[in-house]
């Protein structure tokens, strides 16, 4: 071997070295015990809730501890984008919180993987009778809840009545249907040359149509019917119309469009007036909310924020009674006031913040997606691997709609892989 | 001892100690970690089994997996193109024009722009109705809308320009360095003897420019292939499959998926996928160059 070999050799072992020593110090640790002279630490999460309601927060958690003085609450907010690797490297590193709040599709994710706790094991059948049905529904997988709903929102039609008159339709008499929407997103194309709405290709769309995205056992596709060939058909055609914009729509487009006056209405929940009011004044003057127009299904579909309490939480039943708490009727409507959101108990919905309308936009909206509540269902009702099913779905629709690949095709390579996430 | 600390070897330890620090903490350790974990099912939230070679069996029968590599492949096209227009672009600002240097910081400003905010403000020009698409149709090129991002057969192509265009300040400047390098009694040698502009390129700037190719071409190359950000804020991989590159798939397998036993398989495939095509480039190109000793 030469010098300079030998010489890289070294090099090599000591930085191998290196590498070791250096991995057996990280991780792996105890998981801490949180607890303190006999009170219990619960580590509580949330998503994008600080600052504007903290005072609700504090006034809640203090109400809690005050309730039960066993029980420190710890309370941390995280971005969006940040709580997915906030709570695996949590996770990883053996100090998992105690109850987080997710959405639905990564709470059933995490069901799926046995990360989170079934609340069936631990809720009253009154405690469970206490929330919507499809919503309390939509992260049960086999029998086991994965998640407690919390906040929620259902979609209404928003519509930019500036456009709608100059397209010579009335907005006092609204479409009532998909196909009723889908003509008078043709007149708008015709008359003004705008587009009708913007659409998001997402399994959202089976459930509009009342197209069962899996079996009623939740072990295979069954999507891959005639209806869901002439859904998907329509849509396309739509696009090549002009009346959906030729796009898969992220939120955050559709907001853009409709800001700028590029179409005329919009199927979206009750943040969506808050993005408006900001990025387009005069569109939001201009801007009323109506009931959303029902596809074939004639359902709501709920976008549901949940809790979930993490198996690996060191605290599982002071966790639970916790989670209860903050989603039970009275806490639900606090927070449904203090939020602008929409609850998930029924109780809730019987106060007169849910009834009564100032005729402002925020407060239509509100009350029109409050009455519809008890027809919400989640659109991925206990979808086991919720995240890699809607991902494939949504990679079919562009390549159907978009990319112009044959429908019946596509649909049977998607059942194909839908079956396989299903094995896993 | 005390004569070993005051050689040349132990200050240039020293010198590298705190990067090699880092860069084991960061960048080897999870190398050699993410062999073992992709013999594995891994998720970070569940019990880890031991899966043997099925995740690299199940890799190399995911048909998403194979148009990502094809993809990005493919998104190594431009890696010549690169090479070339910032070679032409540092050869114009390396002239003592006055003025030159606003041109230079011009040509930087995207290098030093974040890439998400480069990418969100191309998708305002490229999305619908837009600015783009409104100059072409005025400068009559076009007669309706093309959808730049959600046309499978133009979104590839659509982000290799993007990544493309904010690449070319970078490497125009290390051109720029290398043929500031290059003794200019050379060209001036060579003019004497009635060489013409172009010959001095061909014969003097391009073969004495090697090392700066060889390095320029292979941290393109391995950038290309690394793809992510403009794809994640642009096209999240879309329309269907058209724009999936091996980085954003490794990203939704194990960030969005958690199935991260595989996507470390798919991160080990990607790596040997570097390695050769880095090797190929190596072995094309290492000769020429001004020694600067």
């Amino acid at each position: 071997m030469t010098k300079k070999a030998k010489g890289r050799l070294r090099l090599l072992v000591s930085m191998l070295a290196l590498v070791v020593l250096l991995s057996s110090c990280g991780g792996g640790g105890s998981k801490p015990e949180n607890v303190n002279g006999g009170k219990v630490t619960l580590q509580f999460w949330t998503i994008a809730l600080q600052p504007t309601f903290t005072p609700y927060f504090n006034r809640v958690i203090a109400d809690y501890e005050e309730k039960n003085p066993n029980v420190k609450i710890d309370w941390k907010d995280y971005p969006y984008d940040a709580v997915t690797n906030k709570l695996l490297t949590s996770i990883a590193s053996g100090s998992s919180p105690d109850v987080v709040n997710l959405n639905t599709e990564f709470a059933s994710q995490m069901g799926s993987k046995g990360a989170v706790v079934d609340m069936n094991e631990h809720l009253s059948p009154e405690e469970k009778a206490a929330y919507f049905d499809g919503i309390y529904n939509s992260t049960v997988i086999n029998g086991k809840a994965y998640a407690l709903p919390w906040y929620t929102g259902t979609e209404v039609l928003y519509m930019n009545t500036k456009l709608v008159k100059a397209a010579g339709l009335d907005p006092a008499h609204p479409p009532k249907t998909r196909e009723e929407l889908s003509e008078w997103g043709r007149q708008v194309n015709r008359k003004i040359g705008k587009a009708g709405y913007a659409q998001q290709l997402v399994s959202k769309l089976f459930a509009i149509d009342g197209i069962p995205i899996l079996n009623k056992e939740k072990t295979a596709a069954a999507f891959n019917t005639p209806e869901a060939v002439t859904m998907i058909d329509n849509l396309k055609k739509q696009m090549e119309d002009g009346v959906v914009l030729k796009e898969d729509a992220e939120f955050s487009q559709q907001v853009k469009y409709y800001a700028g006056e590029q179409v005329a209405f919009e199927l979206a929940g009750p943040t969506f007036i808050n993005f408006i009011k900001t990025a387009a004044p005069d569109v939001y003057k201009n801007t009323i909310a109506v009931p959303v127009p029902t596809g074939k299904a004639d359902v709501r579909l709920s976008n549901t924020m949940d809790l979930v309490v993490p198996t690996k939480s060191a605290h599982v039943d002071e966790a639970v009674k916790f989670a209860v708490f903050l989603t039970n009727a009275e806490s639900q409507t606090a927070f449904s006031k203090a939020a602008n959101t929409l609850p998930s108990t029924k109780d809730s919905i019987k106060d007169p913040y849910f009834t009564q309308s100032d005729q402002s936009l925020e407060a239509q909206a509100k009350v029109v997606s409050a009455q519809s509540l008890d027809k919400a269902t989640d659109y991925m009702v206990g979808v086991p691997n919720a995240k890699d099913v809607n991902s494939a779905v949504t990679r079919a629709f562009q390549n159907i709609i978009l990319n112009g690949t044959d429908t019946k095709q596509t649909l049977t390579a998607l059942e194909q892989e839908v079956n396989d996430i299903l094995k896993q | 001892m005390i004569k070993w600390l005051r050689s040349e070897s132990f200050t240039a330890w020293a010198f590298m100690t705190p990067g090699l620090l880092l860069l084991a903490v960061f960048v080897f350790w999870p190398i050699i970690y993410s062999i073992p974990l992709a013999l594995t099912d891994y998720s970070v939230i569940s019990d880890t089994h031991y899966v043997g070679l099925d995740n690299f069996e199940t890799a190399f029968k995911d048909r998403n997996f194979l148009i990502s590599i094809w993809n990005s492949l493919v998104y190594v096209l431009i890696v010549p193109f690169l090479q070339i227009f910032s070679i032409l672009m540092a050869v114009l600002v390396n002239s003592r024009i006055p003025g030159i240097k606003i041109f230079r910081t011009t040509y930087y400003i995207p290098v030093v722009t974040s890439m998400v905010a480069v990418a969100l403000i191309w998708s305002w020009l490229l999305g619908n109705n837009s600015v783009v698409n409104y100059l072409l149709m005025q400068a009559g090129v076009i007669s309706k809308d093309i959808h730049w991002l959600s046309d499978s057969s133009l979104a590839l192509y659509v982000l290799m320009f993007i990544t493309m265009w904010k690449g070319l300040g970078y490497y125009m400047m290390l051109y720029l360095a290398g043929l500031q390098n290059i003794p200019q009694d050379l060209y001036e040698a060579a003019r004497v003897d009635g060489a013409s502009r172009w010959r001095l390129i061909v014969h003097i700037t391009l073969p004495l420019l090697r090392p700066y190719i060889l390095f320029c071409t292979l941290i393109s190359l391995m950038a290309a292939i690394r793809v992510f950000d403009e794809v994640y804020v642009l096209t999240k991989g879309g329309p269907g499959t058209a724009t999936l590159t091996s980085s954003l798939y490794i990203f939704q397998k194990g960030m969005e998926q958690f199935n991260f036993g595989y996507a470390s398989a798919l991160g080990l495939i990607v790596g040997a996928v570097i390695a050769v095509l880095s090797i190929i480039v190596f072995r094309f190109n290492r000769k020429g160059g001004v020694n600067p000793y």
